[in-house]
């Protein structure tokens, strides 16, 4: 889940939060901004696939959001911790890319209804399982898909996923109140 | 039970609000989705109920459990091409290290950043070490005020011999602070002066903080 050691930096035992790191890379220390990209890059990446199920696009998106942190790395004040911070732009990013690539009405689907006989093959293959979930997520309209990837696949608090939204903690809870029972739904076959 | 059957009560399960005690779906949901289907509160102890719809939703959330657990790596390069690019963003800094008939020698102010980080990692003591040359901020400022008239093959920033190289370094406990300062600074004046050839070498060295 995590970032890989940088045991050869030294830094990885000295700097268990960021605050440091941001600190000396707001003074100008590259190195440690470099060591934050390298923290947070699996996360960066995997919200950006997992929000847009394409991996040219989330690597697109997860640099473009590892390079305007960097851009506005002086105007982060510590309001937040950097990850949430972090997390914000990454979102953005991925958003702004699923509404130019598609109008947002679009992505509003309904549930795909079940014709009688699509019953499962009999040995599901595990990569079948994980395509049905991939396919699910994408289905979810941008709110429930967004809340679900922050809260249940990048393990962040409620809290967390609001102050990355720009929500409130009822507002979160009730997008995935919807979207597991989404989800629950349409891969009641896979399980 | 038969497949038509199961199917049958999933799809049940998904089309109410509550179950047959009271209990909120939606709620049952959430404590199945947050890992919590196995701890029963004193109502669900006792509550057939709400047992049935935790494992039954428990195995409908299952297959998002194990999509949640497909590991996901970060593309290879992925940091290093940021940092190309960060680097490509900031002015480039260059300081001169001889001027000849052929012309200037320059080195890139980060490059000499890097190479004082990585000797002051070499003391021991030092725990770790950042380096950054500490007139960045001055050459954008020139930068930015000659940027239209200036000559478009002009080198930018050139400074000069005199190389200014901060580094912070966060040393072991135990050690003596001021000791392991002087030697940072020994070393990175000598690697520049030797390795490089920037004769004129200031070293700022700030201990950040004692490592346990
Ligand atoms: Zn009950």
């Amino acid at each position: 889940m995590d970032s890989p050691c940088r045991e050869e930096w030294g830094l990885s035992d000295y700097t268990q939060d960021d605050v440091y790191l941001v600190n000396r890379a707001q003074e100008g220390y590259f190195d440690a901004y470099q060591e934050l990209a390298s923290r947070y890059a699996v996360r960066m990446y995997r919200t950006a696939l997992r929000l847009l199920s394409n991996h040219e696009d989330a690597q697109d998106v997860a640099q473009d959001a590892s390079i305007n942190a960097w851009r506005r790395l002086e105007h982060f004040r510590g309001q937040s911790a950097y990850s949430t911070w972090l997390y914000r732009i990454v979102t953005r990013l991925a958003l702004n890319k699923l509404q130019r690539d598609k109008p947002v009405d679009s992505l509003e689907l309904l549930p795909d209804l079940p014709s009688a006989d699509d019953s499962p093959p009999e040995n599901l293959e595990r990569h079948e399982v994980i395509d049905a979930v991939t396919d699910a997520v994408a289905a979810l309209p941008i709110p429930q898909r967004v809340v679900v990837v922050l809260h249940h696949f990048e393990g962040l608090s409620y809290a967390e996923v609001a102050a990355i939204t720009g929500s409130s903690v009822p507002a979160v809870r009730s997008h995935l109140f919807r979207a597991r029972r989404s989800l629950t739904y349409t891969l009641r076959e896979w399980r | 039970m038969s497949e038509a059957k199961s199917a049958e009560r999933s799809r049940d399960i998904l089309r109410v609000l509550t179950v047959a005690c009271g209990r909120s779906v939606d709620q049952l949901l959430e404590q199945v989705a947050d890992g919590h289907a196995d701890e029963l509160d004193s109502h669900q102890a006792d509550c057939v109920h709400c047992q049935a719809a935790l494992s039954e939703l428990n195995s409908l959330w299952s297959p998002v459990v194990e999509f949640a657990k497909q590991p996901v790596q970060a593309p290879p390069g992925l940091v290093d091409n940021v940092m190309d690019r960060i680097y490509a963003l900031a002015q480039d800094v260059w300081y001169t290290l001889q001027l000849s008939d052929i012309g200037a020698v320059k080195i890139a102010a980060r490059v000499v950043g890097r190479l004082a980080r990585d000797t002051a990692r070499t003391v021991p003591g030092v725990r770790a070490a950042l380096g950054r040359t500490s007139q960045g901020r001055i050459v954008q400022l020139v930068e930015a005020a000659t940027r239209r008239h200036r000559h478009p093959h002009a080198a930018v920033g050139v400074l000069g011999r005199t190389a200014v190289v901060d580094i912070a370094v966060a040393v072991r406990y135990g050690e003596d602070v001021h000791e392991v300062a002087a030697e940072v600074q020994q070393r990175v004046i000598a690697r520049l002066r030797h390795d490089v050839g920037l004769q004129l070498v200031n070293v700022n060295v700030t201990v950040d903080d004692v490592v346990i």
